[in-house]
């Protein structure tokens, strides 16, 4: 069975919908240790056999970019929050999402597993990513539109 | 009361663009709260006096985010993000700087006690000497 996970960013400009046949339980909950991350206390997931889609209301997207700068970091331009990462591979967008900026349901009280990618090539990180990240889509929604 | 020693360190966002320098002693109360917007940033708070806190760099490339009282700012640098600190609403007077952005925390002690920002109302004042300036 498909479910979705929702959440959102604390204005609302930003919305996330994880489709997955997993329960949170199942999903994964990481804590990457980068600079950014660390910032963040990001805790991230994803289900490579589901799909990510965000909608986000008309220029409401900021990207950030560092470092090897094959990620785009999706950051909320009216409220500043984190909400997914994407990055194209091999002509695909993948993404993750940050559970806690957008504050999906079922992932409190977990302990995540710490993740150190220092090393990584920005060829590894790609490949990496290809597999654990999952399909992912961003739209522009024009409200009551 | 002698004067407690305070030391300033510096901080920033993560590209560089907003730096501040805050004022520390060496053992520092700090709060993690469960509130809607502070569950989303992961933000630490270390709550200064004005006196003790001062933005050296990129004031101009701060975004302001306010919601429901709108007495807190919540203020981030426009091209990462990163919310390196702000003016709290328990704190109007002085500033809570998010300790997970200082350049490093060698020689503090930081005692991170749970804030229940869900029910604010009844802690805030908990909290309001933080900012208090010294006599």
């Amino acid at each position: 069975m498909t479910r979705q996970l929702v959440g959102h960013c604390h204005c609302g400009a930003i919305n996330v919908v994880l489709e997955t046949a997993k329960t949170a339980a199942e999903l994964p909950l990481r804590a990457c240790q980068c600079s950014y991350c660390r910032t963040r206390g990001a805790l991230t997931t994803s289900d490579p056999a589901g799909h990510l889609h965000l909608q986000s209301a008309p220029g409401a997207v900021t990207r950030y970019r560092f470092g090897l700068q094959v990620t785009d970091f999706i950051l909320c331009a009216e409220c500043g929050t984190y909400v997914a990462a994407l990055s194209e591979i091999d002509g695909a967008l993948m993404g993750l999402v940050n559970a806690r900026g957008a504050q999906l349901g079922g992932f409190d009280e977990r302990e995540p597993d710490p993740m150190i990618y220092d090393d990584e090539s920005p060829d590894e990180r790609l490949a990496r990513r290809a597999h654990r990240w999952m399909p992912a889509t961003l739209v522009e929604v024009y409200p009551n539109a | 009361m002698s004067a407690e020693p305070f030391t300033w360190r510096s901080g920033g966002c993560h590209c560089g663009g907003v730096r501040f320098e805050v004022a520390l002693p060496q053992e520092v109360e700090a709060q993690s709260c469960n509130c809607s917007m502070c569950a989303k940033t992961g933000f630490i708070h270390i709550i200064v006096p004005e006196s003790r806190f001062r933005i050296t760099r990129g004031a101009e490339r701060l975004a302001e985010y306010t919601f429901n009282t709108r007495v807190a700012k919540h203020l981030f640098c426009s091209e990462c993000g990163i919310k390196g600190f702000y003016r709290p609403r328990s704190n109007p007077d002085g500033w809570s700087v998010n300790a997970r952005c200082l350049d490093s925390l060698e020689g503090v002690t930081l005692n991170v006690e749970a804030f229940d920002g869900q029910n604010w109302e009844r802690h805030a004042h908990e909290l309001s000497h933080l900012s208090r300036e010294p006599a």
